[in-house]
């Protein structure tokens, strides 16, 4: 038994209890027979990749759901061996260039043109070309994107690429204008509601409204989440009510700690304590971007009015920081330091 | 206490020939005579006390004050009598000035040394009141005197005999003079006769002298007495009965004293870590630093204490090292000046207090340099100074002898050597020239002034003596198998290990050692490879051996009987690298089973690559020689080379280059090719320049730029010399400063209080931190993708300097190391693990690796590890099929345990024993559905057989198959074990042949792979 998430997750396109225009769009795209490269964008927890797996479907029928995990090793030009897993059916073939790193290129190179180049065999195949899926999208190196570009035009006959991003910032206009671009939208609170209720009612549990709403206030519109909220109420309370608390994830815990810690104390002895816990929430492959987002959200909730667009404006700060330097701790810590300093002289009613 | 008594004789000597100085002082500046006699006053009288006191302890010379009298009327009378007679007066009268002098050494440094200086005292206290009539008829018969001391003069010491014979009853002392003097060896002889021509011989080392000194002497008495004075007036001091000049004295008096105030009564204050603020004056560098003349300081000795207005600890005290003073730690009745600064110890006040110290502050230091006459004048501490000097000259000056007779007899020994043709070796054929005077031989100074005797080695008196105690017995010891230790327990080794810092002669003391006890040397060093192979091979032929010198020699030379014997001596042990793999195992090896006696040398004694080495060896740690050590024998070289090098120069380059003789040597020998001496300055810069140039390690690297003083505004680092520390070692300095950056006590805010201060220190650390954030920004242009590295020193201050500039001041704990790197390491391990845990779960879930780790993760660990911790083992199937469900393996598990956070840490996980255990019994029971196919074909790997020659397939065609095939099944095992979602069998029939084998192992894999569609094996 799978978690909910994955067990009630839509196969169909006529499943996918929301953004029903969308659907519409893509079932329609499917059936035209000139199916377009994708790019599909949208916030994490929107439903993309259910969207595509069922839109898949409905373009080459059940076939698809036969997937497996290939590994494959690349040989990059320095002769490094890279190891990487693909996920394919017969008809498609699902891939993350973004985990191999700066050599996503050498994938998207060998990979593409490997498949592009084949033409499909089983004659009674619905389609003749192949679908890619790209995760990550918006991870690609520049030259992984314009090693891409020249394979979308010249093996069109053979493979059309879908693309799946967070959002369409990073991806080169080149390949953007390449695409039909298709935004998924984040649920509103009602649907995610309206899907937890669903959820609830196929395993049998008792139904709380208020607390379906809180769990979707929760999740901040990110259906997964909110569905694994959901279990995880479940799984550790035997009974339900409105008031039940949501557990927060262990890495969000930590943060709230460390914001608590910062708010109690002001020194240079206390930062380092804090860094201690940055590096703890690093090492365990939280995002540094996360985390600062998430302690700024903490601290900002603690703190005066007067100072909340300060530490905004300073959390901003470090976050650009973080992506145009390399040792994100500094960054971290200085965001700290910074906070730590505005709050004290706050506190003190002097600017010093 | 040689060489105090020494000294005290000394005086006695200079007594006799001060005797025609005198008058030339006396008459230079009878104005001011009158002066110094009433300033004398306090002086006599404390001398008086001492001669009182020593007088009880010897009685018998209390009756003698009427005699002086009787001396003086004698001299006064018969001016032109006879010539003995004239020095033995101005003995007289000098002896008591002297007796004082001696009072004063006595006091000083050798209380109750000597009884018959003692016994003067009587003579000097009861003689005062005289003196100052004597002293007037001296000047009357100056040129009297000086007229007759040509002829007195030549006798040297004849005329001190003869005086004191005559005046026998009158002075004891002066019987007992040479009496002491005559027993002594050369050098004390000589010495007598240098002190008559004492003033020249500041000027000038010659003996010859005597004639010209007395032609000199006339001229300055007459002409320009004043001009000679400073250098006579150690002489003249005697005379005035004032243990210090008059001039002296009134610069001295001059010097503004300040009062030191009282040490704190009652219980000591704790001393706090935090406390000491900065030892950093208010306004340094406000005040100029005075230029004195040289040496002025000479013979006085200073101690500083508290925080001086304008001057640096360590400013002040280069500033009178400068000048030839002494810098003391503490006070004691011997300083003579305490610099007496804002917040002084209160148990440095204390001192001042019960010794009386004269206190100054720093313009009174300032005015002492300012005023004081080179070589400190005529000041009783001068004079002593003076004494010393002349002491350790004549020692330089025998030592040179030495040198010289050591030369002139190798010469000769050369000589004969030279004729038939066979040069003993190359060193003494080159020295023979040298013998009359040192010309420039091919050798190095450190060859050249090596020590032929074992009392010629610097300092390590005690190591030499055991050495050479070791290697004498040894082959005594070696006949009693080694089984008794001896004496210094040294008997029962078969080699020793010297060990200690460059330069301090460990090579120099084993090769002369082994020469003075008639072995041959055979040596190896770091210039040869000493790999295990090569040590146990070339020293095979040493070891059991005896050497041909002992039975055969070059011709025309002696044969040397004793020079059988061989000591191998290993030098550089320590430096045996990576290219002598097992040399220290094979060196030690040998070393247990000698024949031979084998000295081994090494720096570092307690590297762990010397290990080997104990107990097997005996161990001599060798010191570095002191400065007192090691200057006489630099004088020496000095002396013979014409280099003319001040003592404190001497000390400078010793204390520069860490008592490290052979650099100094070196130095002196660079100095010699383009100067003829060496000022302090020179001095410094000299050893600045040669300062062995140390990679910091980066613990240093972060206390150093830290430091208070680093950034203190007395500091003298510039910007450059911060960032040169960076580059020390530039990966790891701004790490390490990252690291501790927040563990000091930032000085800067120490000057706030409170709360002020609390937001002081939260102002530094946020602009600190925001430095080393704008560091990295430079750092990544380095790294990144332009590798811009010209912007190094950029980064060195972002991430460096300027953070530092912040946040310096004391460590409150101690400095750890970066854990940058760790948590760096730490990450990228459980990314991977995070990496495997999504590739394993992709079949079912759509997240990518964030999303896994960030919302799956809390839940699987809440359903998985949760559940074994909280229901136990009746859980486990239900797990076991959740984890299934992911395709999660055993590894993933463990991962998972190990990727918590907070609440789920890894050290809060505490899942019972047995519920472990029975999950992974029940794991590893059951199969697994299996995400993977193992696409291995992508990169075909080559298969050698292809490549085989036609030839040989064409010979033996059955056989090809078979290796193609055995081929093939390696491959796979290979591929079966790297996989680890097999779990192979331990048990495996050999690959027996082709197909078979092949067939058996698809069904290994078949079984724990259920859902595997495609066996990968049929690649």
């Amino acid at each position: 038994m799978a978690l909910l998430v994955d067990k009630l997750r839509p196969r169909t396109l006529d499943a996918l209890s929301y953004h029903p225009e969308l659907s519409d769009r893509l079932r329609s795209l499917a059936q035209s027979g000139d199916f377009p490269h994708l790019l599909v964008y949208g916030p994490s927890g929107a439903g993309k990749k259910t969207r595509i797996i069922a839109t898949l479907k409905e373009l080459y029928g059940p076939g698809v759901e036969k997937i497996k995990i290939d590994a494959r090793v690349f040989q990059t030009t320095s002769n490094r061996k890279l190891e990487f897993n693909i996920v394919s059916s017969v008809y498609h073939m699902e891939i993350t260039p973004a985990d191999v790193g700066n050599y996503d290129r050498v994938v998207v190179q060998e990979l593409l043109k490997e498949v592009a180049q084949t033409q499909q065999v089983d004659m009674g195949a619905k389609q003749r070309f192949k679908v890619v899926v790209i995760n990550e999208a918006d991870h690609l190196t520049r030259d992984a994107q314009a090693a891409l570009r020249r394979t979308m035009e010249k093996y069109s006959p053979n493979l059309r690429l879908i693309l799946l991003a967070n959002s369409t910032s990073n991806i080169i206009a080149p390949i953007r204008s390449r695409c039909l671009l298709v935004r998924v939208a984040a649920p509103t609170e009602t649907d995610i509601c309206s899907a937890l209720s669903l959820a609830g009612k196929k395993e049998g549990w008792t139904e709380s409204e208020v607390l379906n709403q809180r769990i979707a206030k929760e999740s901040g519109r990110n259906l997964r989440r909110a569905l694994l909220m959901f279990e995880s109420i479940y799984a550790q309370n035997e009974k339900v009510t409105d008031k039940t608390p949501i557990p927060p994830p262990d890495w969000e815990a930590l943060v709230t700690l460390t914001a608590d810690e910062i708010l109690a104390e002001r020194s240079p002895a206390r930062l380092l304590q804090v860094r201690a816990r940055l590096y703890d929430l690093l090492t365990h492959c939280i995002p540094p971007t996360t985390i600062l987002k998430t302690l700024t959200f903490k601290l900002v909730a603690r703190v005066d009015d007067a100072l909340k667009s300060d530490v905004i404006k300073w959390s901003a700060f470090y976050e650009h920081r973080i992506k145009l330097g390399s040792k994100v701790i500094f960054h971290l810590e200085a965001f700290v330091a910074k906070f730590m300093r505005i709050y004290e002289g706050y506190l003190m009613g002097m600017d010093f | 206490m040689k060489t105090g008594s020494r000294k005290v004789v000394d005086d006695s000597d200079e007594e006799e020939d001060a005797a025609p100085v005198k008058p030339s002082t006396a008459k230079a500046k009878p104005k001011s005579q009158p002066k110094p006699e009433e300033t004398k006053d306090e002086p006599t009288t404390s001398s008086d006390y001492f001669a009182s006191t020593k007088k009880r302890g010897r009685p018998a010379k209390a009756p003698e004050p009427p005699k002086p009298d009787n001396s003086q009327e004698d001299t006064a009378s018969a001016k032109s009598k006879k010539a003995a007679e004239e020095p033995a007066k101005s003995k007289k009268s000098t002896s008591r000035a002297s007796a004082k002098k001696d009072t004063k050494v006595i006091e000083d440094e050798t209380l109750g040394d000597n009884d018959i200086f003692a016994s003067e005292y009587g003579k000097v206290g009861k003689g005062d009141d005289e003196y100052v009539a004597g002293g007037d008829s001296d000047d009357g018969s100056d040129f009297e005197v000086f007229e007759v001391k040509p002829a007195a003069a030549k006798p040297k010491r004849g005329p001190a005999k003869k005086s004191s014979r005559s005046d026998e009853d009158e002075d004891v002392v002066m019987e007992d003079l040479p009496k002491i003097s005559a027993p002594k060896a050369l050098p004390g002889r000589k010495r007598k006769s240098e002190a008559l021509i004492d003033e020249d011989e500041d000027e000038d080392f010659e003996a010859p002298k005597k004639q010209t000194k007395k032609a000199a002497a006339k001229p300055k008495s007459t002409a320009s007495p004043a001009a000679k004075k400073p250098k006579a007036s150690p002489t003249k001091g005697k005379k005035e009965d004032k243990v210090e000049s008059k001039e002296i004295q009134d610069i001295f008096d001059s010097i503004p004293t300040i009062d030191a105030p009282e040490p704190p009564q009652g219980e000591a204050k704790k001393w706090k870590f935090g406390q000491q603020q900065s030892r950093d004056p208010e306004m340094a560098g406000t005040k100029e630093l005075p230029t004195g003349e040289e040496n002025c300081l000479a013979g006085l000795s200073f101690v500083f204490t508290g925080v001086l207005e304008s001057l640096g600890r360590d400013e002040g005290s280069q500033l009178v090292k400068k000048y030839g003073g002494k810098v003391v730690g503490a006070p004691s009745s011997k300083t003579s000046y305490v610099v007496l600064g804002g917040d002084a110890g209160p148990k440095k006040l204390e001192t001042i207090a019960k010794h009386k110290l004269k206190t100054i502050n720093e313009d009174g230091l300032f005015e002492l340099i300012k005023r004081l006459p080179a070589n400190g004048g005529d000041g009783k501490a001068a004079e002593k100074y003076a004494e010393k000097q002349r002491a350790d000259e004549e020692k330089v000056r025998a030592m040179a002898a030495e040198i010289d007779a050591e030369e002139k007899r190798k010469a000769a020994a050369a000589k004969p050597a030279k004729t038939s043709q066979a040069p003993k070796s190359a060193s003494t054929a080159q020295q023979t020239p040298s013998s009359s005077q040192p010309v420039s031989s091919g050798d190095l100074w450190t060859t050249k002034y090596a020590p032929t005797s074992t009392s010629m080695i610097c300092g390590n008196k005690a190591p030499v003596e055991k050495l050479q105690n070791w290697l004498r017995n040894w082959h005594r010891n070696a006949k009693l198998d080694f089984k008794k230790g001896g004496a210094d327990g040294s008997g029962t080794y078969r080699a020793v290990i010297m060990h200690g810092g460059p330069g301090i002669g460990k090579t120099t003391a084993a090769h002369l050692v082994a020469k003075l006890e008639g072995y041959d040397i055979v040596e190896t060093n770091a210039s040869d490879t000493r790999s295990k192979k090569l040590v146990e091979t070339s020293t095979l032929g040493v070891l059991d051996t005896t050497s041909l010198q002992g039975y055969f020699a070059a011709e025309g030379k002696q044969i040397e009987g004793e020079k059988k014997k061989l000591v191998l001596i290993m030098d550089e042990v320590d430096g045996m690298s990576a290219g002598d793999r097992g040399g220290v195992g094979a060196v030690a090896a040998i070393v247990k089973k000698t024949k031979i006696p084998i000295i081994l040398i090494c720096n570092e004694r307690r590297l762990p690559k010397m290990k080997p080495f104990d107990n097997i060896t005996f161990e001599i740690p060798f010191r570095r020689p002191t400065a007192d050590q090691i200057r006489a024998r630099l004088s020496t070289i000095c002396f013979r080379e014409g280099l003319k090098i001040p003592p404190p120069v001497l000390d400078g380059l010793i204390e520069g280059t860490n008592a490290d003789i052979r650099q100094v040597i070196n130095m002196l020998s660079t100095a010699r090719l383009d100067q003829q001496g060496l000022n302090y300055e020179q001095g410094k810069d000299m050893s600045k320049a040669w300062e062995k140039h140390i990679i910091l390690k980066p613990w240093d690297i972060v206390s150093k730029i830290l430091s208070a003083q680093m950034f203190a505004p007395s500091s003298t680092t510039t910007l450059n010399d911060k960032i040169a520390l960076y580059f020390n070692d530039h990966e790891f300095s701004y790490l390490m400063l990252q690291e501790n950056y927040l563990k000091t006590k930032p000085t800067l805010a120490g000057r706030h209080q409170g709360k002020e201060q609390k937001l002081k220190a939260l102002e530094l650390m946020d602009n600190a931190a925001s430095g080393i954030s704008d560091g990295d920004l430079v750092d990544r242009m380095i790294h990144g993708t332009q590798q811009q590295w010209s912007l190094m020193p950029v980064h060195a201050v972002f991430s460096f300097v300027r953070p530092a500039s912040f946040q310096y001041g004391n460590f409150s704990e101690r400095a750890g190391f970066t854990s940058w790197l760790g948590n760096n390491s730490k990450q990228g391990k459980m990314s991977r693990y995070v990496k495997e845990i999504q590739g394993h779960m992709r079949l079912r879930t759509t997240g990518n690796r964030d999303e896994i780790r960030q919302q799956y993760l809390p839940l699987l660990q809440e359903k998985i590890i949760r559940r074994l911790m909280d229901e136990g083992k009746e859980s486990v199937e239900s797990v076991i099929d959740l984890m299934d469900e992911y395709y999660l393996t055993r590894e993933d598990f463990d991962a998972m345990v190990e990727l918590g956070l907070g609440p789920m840490n890894e050290s809060k996980i505490k899942i019972e024993t047995q519920t472990k255990a029975t999950f992974t019994r029940l794991y590893n029971s059951r199969s697994h559905p299996m995400p993977f196919i193992k696409a291995s074909n992508v990169v075909a790997p080559k298969k050698g057989a292809k490549e085989k020659p036609d030839l040989e397939d064409a010979i033996e065609e059955s056989d090809e198959e078979e290796v193609v095939d055995e081929v093939k099944d390696d491959e796979e095992e290979l591929d079966l074990k790297k996989d680890k979602y097999v779990s192979l069998p331990k048990k495996k029939k050999a690959p027996a042949k082709g197909k078979k084998a092949k067939k058996a192992e698809d069904d290994d894999e078949e079984k724990p792979k259920k859902g595997r569609g495609k066996a990968k094996a049929k690649a």
